[in-house]
């Protein structure tokens, strides 16, 4: 369990010490790929907890979701509409459902859990 | 084996995460900071735009001043020449005053004192020994040539009304009766009063019988000449 939780802390530091610069035109991708990264780590967390998980899936999406947000976003500055707020409300919407369903899962095994004792 | 590949690509996806937001979080922190710098940047400009203004509002005024002062030096050479003409004109009025004896007259001059013939041979007319009116008034006529500022007779002054005239043995300055000798004195350049009573006035009035004695004296003083109407 001690690995994915460096990992975590080590990309947190990284990102935080990283010297990088992107231009403020292209803040809307970042803010994208941030959603799309929560996305993602909320749904695995919610396969998990249903059983459903799958390692291809996990990854495939992570990476394919990221990069359709970031396509939709460019696509959209292209063609002078904020498709990026799309990819923003989709991201959005999922992210609560899957937190709610995280919610109920882990509320329905904590009532097993005290039943069994 | 399988637990440990999941595990592998979980902690890929949370470095991935991580890195991600932390990353987004500094960059919004930097945009913050250089809002704020932009901010200053502008707070900047609007104060330099306010010294601007007050510099062009200060040049505006220091015109105007500038005018203002134009206009108040020639106000003061208007009023400095109004000044000479009035101080000209006391000078004059001082000069008037003087001619016609209002005022008290003090300063160096000289003294011509006329008096009858000591000695009048027999058988002669007397009237033509002693001193008449007409001798004192040519005295003065040359006198007020010369530039006497101001002449007396008897200490009696002299002045744009006096009148002289022969009663007998006396003579009547302002109606005023004195007896020969007669001593007219004069106020002015006293060199150039004597020379002129030598010219000639003195030879002539001793030809017409008169004791005449000229002298300078350095301090003079007389009286005003009030007359009842003054």
């Amino acid at each position: 369990m001690w690995l994915p939780v460096l990992s975590l802390i080590i990309g947190l530091f990284l990102g935080y010490i990283s010297e990088l610069r992107i231009p403020p035109e292209y803040s809307n991708y970042l803010s994208i790929a941030v959603l799309a990264a929560l996305d993602t780590l909320f749904g695995g967390i919610r396969a998990q907890l249903q059983g459903t998980f799958e390692d291809k899936v996990f990854i495939s999406g992570f990476f394919f979701n990221i990069l359709l947000a970031a396509a939709l976003a460019y696509l959209g500055v292209h063609l002078g509409i904020d498709l990026y707020l799309a990819a923003i409300f989709a991201f959005g919407v999922r992210l609560f459902n899957n937190i709610a369903v995280i919610r109920r899962l882990i509320i329905s095994k904590w009532n097993d859990n005290r039943k069994k004792a | 084996m399988k637990l440990n590949g999941k595990q592998l690509f979980l902690s890929i996806i949370l470095l991935v995460t991580g890195f991600i937001l932390s990353f987004s979080y500094q960059m919004t922190e930097k945009q913050n900071r250089s809002i704020e710098r932009n901010n200053e940047w502008k707070r900047e400009d609007s104060l330099r735009s306010q010294i601007l203004a007050i510099q062009k509002s200060n040049q505006e005024l220091s015109g105007s001043l500038r005018k203002m002062q134009g206009s108040i030096a020639k106000k003061e050479k208007k009023l400095a020449e109004q000044e000479q003409t009035s101080y000209n004109m006391v000078e004059d009025l001082t000069k008037l005053r003087l001619l016609t004896g209002d005022v008290k007259a003090k300063g160096e001059g000289i003294e011509v004192t006329l008096s009858d013939a000591s000695y009048m041979p027999e058988g002669e007319n007397p009237n033509d020994y002693i001193v008449h009116e007409e001798h004192i008034r040519s005295v003065i006529d040359e006198l007020l040539v010369s530039g006497a500022e101001a002449i007396a007779v008897n200490g009696q002054r002299i002045s744009h009304d006096t009148f002289i005239s022969c009663i007998g043995p006396v003579i009547s300055v302002n109606g005023t009766q004195y007896p020969a000798p007669f001593v007219v004195t004069a106020i002015g350049d006293s060199s150039t009063l004597e020379k002129s009573m030598n010219l000639y006035i003195t030879d002539k009035l001793v030809d017409e019988g008169i004791q005449v004695r000229v002298g300078v004296n350095s301090e003079i003083t007389m009286e005003p000449y009030l007359t009842e109407e003054s």
